[in-house]
């Protein structure tokens, strides 16, 4: 009887040749747009994403995306596939084998342990990351994906790979920028669709004249270029961390910085809380909570049972521990602070020039390397000195 | 009566440490093989060698050992536990032929032969989980692992000349009230080894979780080990009571002490098993140990405790299975003697 259980487990539980759709945001715009997506419409979003992009096991990279050089097929193919080794022992199927258990196979964020962790592993879909040295609404450079791979996040539930081979690794982050492309790509079809075409009407039209069929086309293959080409960028929005004066004075760095931190330009309090203890504004979601509108619960519902993991607040960090999930060096800490932190309510910082008048609000980079130095100086500090 | 007693007594005395010492060691090479086929899991290792029964074409006896023990570490582990399946099919082997030569009683040698169809459809499993690489045929691969285990411990118990010489000794000491409390005694404990299983095949879920299952899946079974661990624990507690209240016949104090401490080391592991692989969880998060703490993929650490926390979970369910297996040796010791007290309540 066993067998035959495990026989049939096995049969449920292949991966299938194609990426399971985005459910959860066709869902959203159902919503938005009262109006539901045929069963049609549905499937050939699946094919047009299948022909794109491939399967789990054949991944492809579009032709617009190619001649960008975004991706290597070698490591692309060890990343993608089914967990195994060829003859020269080179792993194979990395991601299935390392990422897939939280992550999921379609780097949707809701693999099998997902609703146990907290914070949730990343929805890559997006095209969102947190960590990066590029401001928000940029995308993250390879090796700020490389770098989250190889420490992992404390405190977090996302591992270190640090046993793994440096190829492996960069195969690793590449394909997460695979997925990331392919996810976006698929939120733009279904923009596309539910925002500019009638509920029966194809995206591409089997039907058409050949000229329709290839301004059609031209939309997809536009939206192709613009995602990846809004990858292929990030390497130069690395924002520049010009170090600070030298010969300042750390103590007075220090005291300016707890009042900025207090004050309400930069208004660190609101959140971080008075002591820093991260005890402030603590109701607040992350942007891929926000997308499935946490306060509705009508709405979330539906979500849920389109396969959305249930919202939870998040929490602004507790700066007295000293452990920084975007890297603790000093320029880590100017990024994080000077960019915000994409997809969360941190914000980025207000920027004025160096001499500007004092009456402008906003800070200056040596207002960012006093809060820097304020926040160093916390962890092993006792709460009650530092509070106003 | 007197005289079939003796005759009894007399069979045993005579009977041939053989069968129970490569029973012996087939268990001993089943726990090694059982701990190394954790670690090829652990590891992702168990595709490290796609064909099978053969090793990248190498008959797998004939592979180059050279490439095995210097060639790539999942390879090693994979090629490992293949030498050490085929190990235990030849013991198993001995073991039947043995039997057939030396003991006479047909449970005896229907039980070894059992034994020896077990490791070969087991090693057919194995084979199957390779060449249609699935993870749920791995699991299956898992759970019997550890049962297998469990049966060679017990059949080593039942050819024992030692226990065997050791019932017929204990019939004189026998009363109605003692054998009232082991008849309870040996639905508890197969009780008990039953949960024991069901909690090696939910932690082999929880391990080998097919990476397209939903996550009601694997909470589901994370719910369900959780909770029967906690009745495990009071379950063991309960015995480990009654043992020292005397309930319980003094020839089990061994096997339960053992299956007691190995719980209390199993439940720090299961707790520490979960912390390297997915972090504290988060009620901790405002403490530094928590919140600095990195979960290391692959490490030593990370695959060492999860392998360790399954290698004693087998070591539970045998002992288990060896206290039932032990309760009903002596109470069917006691039976053989009920006929002397046909009358109840006759003081003998
Ligand atoms: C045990 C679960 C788990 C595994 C396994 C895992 N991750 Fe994560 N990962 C997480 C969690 C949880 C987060 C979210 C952390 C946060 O939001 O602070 C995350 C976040 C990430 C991020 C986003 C970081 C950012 O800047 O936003 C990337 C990239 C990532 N993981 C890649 C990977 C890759 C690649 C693998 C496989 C090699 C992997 N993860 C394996 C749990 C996991
Ligand atoms: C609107 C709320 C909000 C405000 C205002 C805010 N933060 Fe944050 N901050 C957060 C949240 C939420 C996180 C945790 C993000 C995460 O990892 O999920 C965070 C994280 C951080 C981190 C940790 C970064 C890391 O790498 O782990 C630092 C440092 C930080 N904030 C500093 C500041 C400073 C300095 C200010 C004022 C300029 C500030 N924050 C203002 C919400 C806020």
């Amino acid at each position: 009887m066993a067998v035959v259980l495990g026989v049939c487990m096995a049969g449920c539980y292949r991966v299938s040749d194609t990426f399971p759709p985005n459910r959860v945001y066709t869902v959203r715009l159902e919503r938005a747009f009262r109006q539901p997506f045929e069963p049609q419409r549905q499937a050939e979003l699946r094919k047009l994403m299948t022909d794109l992009f491939g399967g789990p096991d054949q991944p492809r990279v579009p032709a617009e995306v190619r001649s960008l050089g975004l991706f290597n097929d070698e490591w692309l193919a060890a990343a993608a596939g089914p967990v195994g080794s060829d003859k020269g022992g080179r792993s194979k199927g990395l991601f299935r084998e390392h990422c897939a258990v939280c992550h999921g196979v379609s780097g949707d964020g809701v693999g099998p342990v997902a609703f146990v962790l907290k914070p949730y592993p990343r929805d890559f879909r997006r095209g969102l990351f947190k960590f990066k040295a590029t401001p928000k609404g940029a995308k993250p450079t390879h090796e700020d994906l490389r770098r989250i791979i190889e420490t992992g996040i404390p405190g977090t539930g996302m591992p270190s790979y640090r046993v793994l081979p440096a190829w492996e690794i960069d195969a690793l982050a590449q394909y997460v920028t695979y997925l990331s492309v392919r996810g976006e790509v698929e939120r733009g079809l279904i923009d596309y669709a539910a925002g500019e075409l009638r509920p029966d009407q194809p995206i591409v039209d089997e039907d058409a004249t050949d000229e329709e069929q290839a301004t059609q086309r031209r939309v997809i293959s536009d939206l192709v270029s613009t995602v990846a080409r809004s990858w292929r960028q990030s390497e130069s929005l690395v924002t520049p961390v010009r170090p600070p004066k030298s010969g300042r004075d750390r103590n007075a760095s220090i005291a300016r910085g707890r009042e900025l931190f207090l004050g309400d330009v930069a208004n660190c309090v609101k959140c971080h809380g008075p002591s820093a203890l991260g005890d402030g504004q603590t109701t607040d979601y992350d942007d891929w909570a926000k997308e499935i509108d946490p306060t509705d619960s009508i709405a979330l519902a539906e979500y849920c049972r389109s396969g959305a993991l249930g919202p939870r607040p998040i929490q602004p960090r507790n700066l007295r521990l000293g452990i920084y999930h975007g890297g603790g060096r000093p320029e880590d800490l100017y990024r994080r602070i000077h960019n915000g932190i994409d997809g969360t309510p941190m914000p980025a910082a207000l920027i004025k020039a160096p001499n500007s008048p004092p009456s402008t609000k906003g800070l200056t980079e040596d207002d960012i390397w006093c809060l820097v130095d304020y926040i160093s100086s916390l962890p092993g500090t006792s709460e009650t000195n530092s509070s106003p | 009566m007197a005289n079939r007693q003796s005759a009894v007594v007399a069979q045993h005395d005579r009977m041939s440490p053989w069968p129970f010492r490569l029973a012996v060691m087939l268990s001993c090479v089943t726990f090694p093989l059982i701990s190394i086929g954790g670690l090829v899991t652990s590891y992702d290792a168990g595709m490290a060698v796609p064909d099978w029964p053969n090793t990248y074409g190498y008959n797998l006896l004939l592979y180059p050992y050279t490439t095995w023990l210097f060639g790539p570490w999942d390879l090693f582990l994979e090629h490992g536990h293949r030498l050490l399946g085929v190990l235990a099919g030849l013991f198993a082997m001995g073991l039947v032929a043995v039997t057939y030569r030396v003991d006479s009683r047909r449970p005896a040698r229907i039980a070894t032969v059992a034994a020896l169809v077990a490791v070969t459809a087991q090693g057919g499993l194995g084979g199957a989980r390779v060449l249609l690489d699935d993870r749920q045929l791995a699991m299956l691969h898992g759970c019997v692992g550890p049962a297998f285990f469990a049966y060679c411990v017990a059949l080593a118990s039942c050819l024992s000349p030692k226990w065997q010489s050791l019932v017929p000794k204990l019939l004189g000491a026998h009363s109605d009230r003692k054998m009232l409390l082991d008849q309870k005694l040996r639905r508890f404990t197969l009780l008990l080894a039953l949960l024991f299983y069901v909690q090696l095949v939910l932690g082999a879920q929880l391990r080998h979780i097919p990476v397209t299952a939903g996550p009601w899946l694997f909470n589901m079974s994370l719910l369900l080990h959780l909770t029967n661990a906690v009745l495990l624990t009071l379950s063991v507690t309960v015995l480990g009571l009654s043992l020292r209240r005397g309930r319980v016949e003094p020839e089990l104090r061994p096997v339960v002490s053992a299956m007691a401490v190995l719980l209390c080391i199993q439940l720090v592991l299961g707790v520490t098993t979960w912390v390297v692989k997915y972090g504290w969880p988060y009620w901790f998060a405002q403490s530094l140990f928590a919140a600095s703490f990195t979960v290391h993929a692959k490490s030593m650490t990370q695959t060492g405790i999860a392998t360790l926390h399954m290698a004693v979970g087998s070591l539970i369910l045998a002992a288990a299975v060896l206290t039932h297996v032990q309760t009903r040796q002596l109470l069917r010791a006691q039976l053989r003697n009920a006929p002397r007290q046909t009358t109840p309540g006759m003081v003998k």
